[in-house]
């Protein structure tokens, strides 16, 4: 028997993983709560190194796009390139530094609209497969962030967090297949649940079919979900199928959020609950002013330097 | 063992560049898969139950980077250790053009076994056309880098007394 074992061992252990990878894949399908005892070590330790490469590469990225632009400078205006090229270097750096500000900026303002506690993020890594769709971010369970949490960018909805170590964390796209948010129609509050799919596409599914939808319709959160707040901007509707059978309509979303271009995000890490009960009396308050309503608690991470806050917890939808 | 230490941190290296630099290029849909390469040169040269943990981790430290479906990747290195680990006790496999080839079904076995398990376990509608489309070049990449990746290793391995 152990003559047997030990002439088979690389056999049997290769069925033994076998079958735990396969464990590991019904565990976790479509759990929010995820059975991942390494993932967490993996990710805390490629963290550093994406952070120290993703900056490397932009700023090599950049050098080597301009290198290659002047090459084929001749030969009697080689001071000039030189001197061009330090130039374009410095411009750069400053072009880099204002796209980074406004970027930022727009994010502050974002937080600042945001009714929610909020971490700002930075992608670091994205998807090391072609057929999912994830980020890792630089902030992890230290600063706050738990597996579940909404993300969120000035643009709109981006995902939720899917994995989250002390110190990074991976977000899972609203494209991935596994994500779905709840969701509202704006003009229409019709409801359905927006779907990624392995086809790098948003739709909006269990639409009911008697409900009014159209192409160009905003489509927002519901906050039902219990993950994100309610009425953060996810996309517009670009096609509407509607079969001569069946309950339910789908409609084609589009993202409002380039992913290609993401380099900055917000986690909200307080409870969606609190953030549509604040929304909800921030509403009626405005419906009726009165010298005795009560003003409600900001719930906006405090800042080291506070801008005036003229509206407090205007909707992000509001924004174009 | 200490090829198994070996492997892992070139896994380090081949994750973190299928995280950030590859992503910089204008590859599209298109993924390098450098894992693979590592897990075949295991299966060639690591006969034990570390070379098959070694794999499974192989999987593993790809599925923390990837989607939600963890167990997807250490299912297929897994089973590329094995066919591998299989085809190595019954033939002459220690030079270029066979690394080569291996890689290359290596790769595509990955891409079905994945592609398989997703349309079972994750998602019945998954885009067959992209596993079509994009495998043959992803596993043709992987091949071309083996001799480069492989040499690599060796180099490790020498310097490491493991030879």
């Amino acid at each position: 028997m152990l003559e047997f074992l030990r002439r088979n061992q690389v056999l049997l252990s290769s069925g033994l993983f076998l079958s735990f990878s396969l464990l590991l894949l019904v565990l976790n399908r479509g759990g929010v709560h995820r059975f991942d005892p390494l993932g967490a070590v993996f990710l805390e330790i490629l963290r550093p190194l994406q952070l120290v490469t993703t900056q490397t590469s932009g700023a090599v990225g950049g050098v080597w796009g301009r290198y290659v632009n002047l090459v084929g400078v001749e030969k009697e205006n080689r001071e000039l390139r030189d001197r061009l090229r330090g130039l374009e270097e410095e411009h750069q750096h400053d072009t880099e530094i204002e796209l980074e500000n406004q970027r930022l900026s727009r994010l502050l303002d974002f937080q600042f609209e945001a009714p929610s506690q909020v971490v700002t993020a930075r992608v670091i890594g994205k998807d090391a497969s072609g057929i999912f769709e994830s980020f890792v971010l630089d902030r992890g369970e230290r600063d706050g962030v738990r597996p579940g949490m909404a993300v969120v960018c000035a643009d709109g909805v981006v995902g939720r967090i899917a994995q989250a170590s002390p110190h990074g964390s991976r977000v899972l796209l609203l494209s991935d297949h596994n994500s779905g948010v709840d969701a509202l129609v704006q003009r229409t509050r019709a409801r359905g649940l927006v779907e990624g799919a392995l086809s790098r596409s948003c739709s909006m599914k269990y639409i009911k079919r008697s409900d009014e939808i159209d192409v160009d319709d905003v489509v927002v959160t519901s906050g039902l979900d219990g993950i994100f707040p309610k009425g953060v901007l996810i996309g517009r509707v670009s096609a509407v199928t509607r079969k001569d059978f069946g309950l339910f309509q789908v409609a084609e979303v589009v993202p409002a959020v380039d992913f290609s271009k993401l380099e900055e995000v917000l986690v909200l890490t307080s409870p969606p609950r609190q953030v549509n009960e604040a929304i909800d009396a921030i509403a009626r308050a405005r419906a009726t002013p009165t010298p005795e309503a009560p003003t409600p608690t900001p719930l906006v991470t405090p800042s080291p330097t506070p801008r005036p806050r003229t509206t407090p917890l205007a909707r992000p939808t509001a924004r174009p | 063992m200490r090829l198994l230490a070996l492997v892992m941190v070139a896994a380090i290296i081949g994750i973190l560049l299928e995280t950030t630099i590859v992503h910089f290029l204008p590859l599209g849909p298109i993924m390098p898969d450098l894992v693979v390469i590592l897990c075949v040169y295991l299966a060639l040269h690591e006969h034990s139950v570390a070379g098959a943990l070694g794999a499974f981790l192989l999987g593993y430290f790809v599925d923390s980077f990837s989607g939600d479906a963890l167990g997807l990747h250490a299912f297929a290195m897994s089973l590329i250790f094995v066919l591998v680990y299989l085809m190595a006790r019954q033939l002459w496999m220690d030079n270029v053009f066979t690394n080569v080839a291996v890689v290359f079904g290596a790769s595509l076995l990955k891409a079905i076994s994945v592609a398989a398990l997703i349309a079972v376990y994750v998602s019945a509608d998954y885009p067959w056309r992209h596993l079509f489309s994009t495998a043959w070049i992803e596993a043709g990449i992987a091949a071309l880098a083996t001799p480069f990746v492989f040499s690599i290793l060796d180099g490790g391995r020498r310097v490491g007394g493991l030879d």
